[in-house]
């Protein structure tokens, strides 16, 4: 099971981007019936994921452990 | 007594002919007990074949990262209340969850992985949107949901 992993490399960014891909792709499938509608939410949730965990993770950077 | 006479009624109104019941694509507990199972199958039942093999690819690739990430199967143990909500989310992956846990040697992930904490979000977001289809494809044979 470690196979795709390896296809996958362990970068914090990348999984997270993949998290919000796979996360916007359900929603928009499940909460829209039109072909518009879905495209329209995909973009909005997979943008507001992505964008927020940075705007997240930048307002933290100042913050040691 | 008043010479007024009374108003009269208000005329009833036109008959018309109660709309007939929305026709229901299936057994809603049958395709709820299918969705479960596998992701997606329930909607196939109601007969969406797309959204259902989209559903199965969503889902399975969820689940199969999380793993491939060692993230862990939970169970519930002593003391530790979360991780009944935690085996409850990851229990709504169906058949997935139940055959890695008997193929699987390793069904509690790698806590020293690089990648555990991600394994276990990806895990528990697959049973947990697993659980959400099962409910769409409920109010779709219900005829709730078109």
């Amino acid at each position: 099971m470690t196979a795709l992993a390896s296809v996958l490399p362990a970068d914090h960014f990348l999984i997270m981007t993949v998290y919000a891909l796979l996360i916007s792709l359900f929603f928009a499938l499940l909460w829209r019936s039109g072909k518009r509608e879905r495209v329209a939410l995909f973009v909005k949730l997979f943008l507001a994921l992505v964008v927020g965990a940075l705007a997240v993770a930048w307002l933290m950077y100042p913050f040691p452990k | 007594m008043s010479d007024k006479a009374s108003p009269l009624p208000p005329p009833p109104p036109p008959f018309t002919a109660p709309a007939p019941a929305p026709r229901r694509p299936g057994n809603p507990f049958l395709a709820a007990a299918l969705a479960w199972l596998f992701p997606g199958l329930g909607h196939a039942y109601v007969k969406r074949p797309k959204t259902a093999l989209l559903y199965a690819v969503i889902v399975t690739a969820t689940f199969l990262l999380g793993l491939s990430f060692e993230g862990r199967l939970y169970s519930p143990e002593p003391g530790q209340p979360l991780t009944i909500l935690a085996t409850f989310a990851v229990y709504g992956a169906g058949l997935l969850n139940i055959a890695v846990r008997f193929l699987s040697t390793n069904p509690n992930g790698s806590i020293l992985s690089v990648t555990y904490e991600y394994g276990c979000a990806f895990l528990l977001t697959a049973g947990l949107m697993n659980l959400l289809l099962m409910l769409d494809a409920y109010d779709i044979a219900v005829g709730r949901k078109r």
